[in-house]
């Protein structure tokens, strides 16, 4: 969040004003009706990215069971996404594609995308999520307040959190560890020692 | 954990290297070497040392401002979104004096928070320091850190016109230790064409006979003697015929009255290193030039005040470091516990070095000075003028009994580690 975004309501009013067809049902086989690997793919492109089709196939695969709602949800960020601000700012270097497929994975397990939608909580969520992910913070706030904000919005950003909390300390602990190993203790050569 | 093989201890070993450590175990005078260590460094890390040799040889040391270190933005960027103490704190500063000072005690709480996340966990190694208070503190290290130190030797040796010259067959550094129990083991240096290394205790102990002290490093003739002002007053006691081309003193004062022995002694440079484990070799004082001159480009010593004001020149504060070449550590504004005056001249030549030089100025009983060369500046760090004792014998007595000790001890950068 080391850049300054946009308005935060600004986003929000997009949201709200999601066309239907982004809304429509994600194609999985023989069923539904929007290509969301289309969709993905041409809103990378529109913003100077290509992720190969390799990685579009994933937004083609899966069961209606256990993939509608990921899907539904990478397609109502590709609208958030496709706003004319982001465009402004330049997201060639941003994590784009890991937030339309990751990031709609994570927040797809914490409600529907109506409720994102029509929820003025969770929409606040959706704007916040979506800056965040891609190194943003809403306009006129500090880093401190928007990762505070978020976090006590989002279930999504929660578990974020815990994950890299766990894995930090999982990586200190492997840290001392290795400093505590007898082959460390042998160190290294240095031509003068302290 | 089973030990460490010699194919891990010296990844890059030829026969020529077998034949060097041979000779510096076998030899009928070798002390009793209570450890095995090594290079580990790789094919791609020989190259990757030799590369920051010829890096540090032609950097220059900037002017020791924020606005001089071109590389200190990315520096405080890399810093707070690779390491968790520092990521924990949100992001990055725009100026460095945004960012809270730690010490040595920040570290020793836990130095894993301060470790990188790009640091390989596989190839860590630590150096251990007691410190003033004696409390150990590990220090999160990599070989190819250790390997680098040898480029700011070479630095600082160029200063008085010494390039090191030892290869294959010869025997490059004797780190000399004086203690009851030392760390003591043989190597060899693959940047050096496999040159003999070998880390030594002149303690009696260690040896069959103590007169086969002398024999065995006259039979060596290391290149460079590496000691602390203790093991080189005992070094001078065995009266051996050695030709080193320098020898490099670390770990604490280098008393005036024993640098000149020395350089009596062995008729080559003397060159006192203020190196800490934290952050390796920082500047080495230049009779010349009355202070220590800095010698890493990469590192951005400021003086501070207990608040963390940074001093002008000529003010005594608390040497305070930010960068280095430590990539398992780096640091951001580590206070090290030292204190100096700093003070700047210009345009006064160097011996054989372009561009210019400083003098130095007193302060409170310290110098210290900071120098320019061409369009850089050499910074000066710790420096303690204390009471020169006239004989020998008394010299080593007299580091220790010197006032407030552990001051004295941080403001040399002691590690009084096990290592010696």
């Amino acid at each position: 969040m080391d850049r300054e975004g946009c308005e935060l309501s600004h986003l929000m009013r997009r949201i709200s004003e999601t066309p239907p067809d982004f809304l429509d049902e994600p194609r999985l086989g023989e069923q539904g009706t929007v290509a969301v690997s289309a969709v993905v793919g041409d809103l990378c492109r529109w913003h100077g990215a290509d992720p190969g089709s390799a990685a579009l196939a994933a937004f083609a695969m899966g069961t209606p069971k256990s993939d509608r709602n990921r899907l539904r949800v990478s397609l109502l960020l590709s609208w958030v996404l496709a706003d004319g601000w982001f465009r402004t700012a330049d997201l060639r270097a941003a994590p784009l594609f890991p937030l339309l497929s990751q990031g709609a994975s994570e927040l797809s397990e914490h409600g529907s995308v109506e409720k994102l939608i029509t929820d003025p909580e969770r929409r606040e969520e959706l704007a916040r999520f979506c800056l965040a992910r891609l190194g943003f913070r809403p306009q006129g706030e500090s880093r401190a307040q928007a990762e505070d904000r978020l976090t006590s919005l989002s279930a999504a950003e929660r578990a974020r959190v815990l994950r890299a909390s766990r894995a930090a300390e999982e990586r200190a602990r492997a840290v001392r560890e290795a400093l505590a190993r007898k082959a460390a203790e042998e160190s290294a050569d240095k031509y003068t020692r302290e | 954990m089973s030990e460490p093989s010699d194919l891990e201890r010296y990844p890059t070993l030829t026969e020529h290297g077998r034949r060097m450590l041979q000779r510096l175990r076998e030899h009928p005078c070798a002390p009793m070497f209570r450890n095995e260590s090594g290079n580990r460094l790789t094919p791609d890390d020989v190259a990757t040392v030799r590369a920051f040799e010829r890096e540090v040889a032609e950097a220059e040391v900037p002017e020791q401002r924020e606005e001089s270190a071109a590389w200190l933005t990315e520096f405080l960027q890399r810093v707070y979104r690779e390491v968790p103490f520092y990521r924990a704190l949100g992001g990055a500063p725009r100026r460095l004096s945004d960012v809270p000072t730690i010490s040595r005690g920040d570290l020793g709480h836990d130095v894993a928070r301060f470790v990188p996340d790009s640091a390989p966990v596989a190839r860590l190694i630590n150096f251990r320091t007691s410190g003033t208070t004696g409390h150990p503190l590990l220090i999160a290290s990599h070989p190819l850190v250790a390997a680098s130190y040898l480029a700011f030797h070479r630095r600082a040796l160029a200063r008085f016109g010494v390039t090191l010259r030892a290869r294959r067959g010869e025997v490059g550094v004797a780190l000399l230790g004086y203690q009851r129990k030392c760390f003591t083991y043989v190597s060899v240096t693959p940047t050096l064409d496999e040159a003999g290394l070998v880390k030594l205790n002149l303690y009696p102990d260690d040896w069959r006979e103590p007169e086969d002290r002398r024999k065995y490093l006259e039979e060596l003739a290391p290149e460079v003697l590496a000691g602390d002002p203790i093991s080189f007053v005992e070094l001078l006691k065995l009266r051996a015929e050695l030709r080193p081309r320098a020898l490099l003193s670390t770990s604490m004062a280098l008393l005036p009255a024993l640098r000149r022995a020395l350089e009596g002694a062995f008729h080559c440079p003397v060159v006192d290193l203020y190196s800490l484990n934290e952050a390796g070799p920082v500047a080495a004082f230049d009779p010349a030039c009355g202070g220590h001159v800095l010698l890493q480009h990469r590192m951005l010593v400021e003086i501070l005040d207990v608040r963390g004001k940074a001093l002008p020149n000529g003010e005594r504060g608390e040497v305070t470091l930010t960068g280095g070449f430590n990539f398992c550590l780096p640091l951001v504004r580590y206070r090290t516990g030292d204190f100096v005056a700093r003070s700047i001249r210009r345009r006064v030549r160097t011996r054989g070095a372009r561009g210019t030089r400083s003098g130095a100025l007193p302060h409170a009983g310290r110098r210290v000075a900071e120098q320019h060369r061409g369009d850089s500046r050499l910074g000066p760090v710790r420096a303690a003028p204390v009471p020169a004792p006239a004989t020998r014998g008394r010299l080593a007595r007299a580091a220790c009994r010197r006032p407030r000790l552990t001051r004295i001890r941080a403001a040399c950068g002691i590690a009084s580690a096990v290592w010696g």
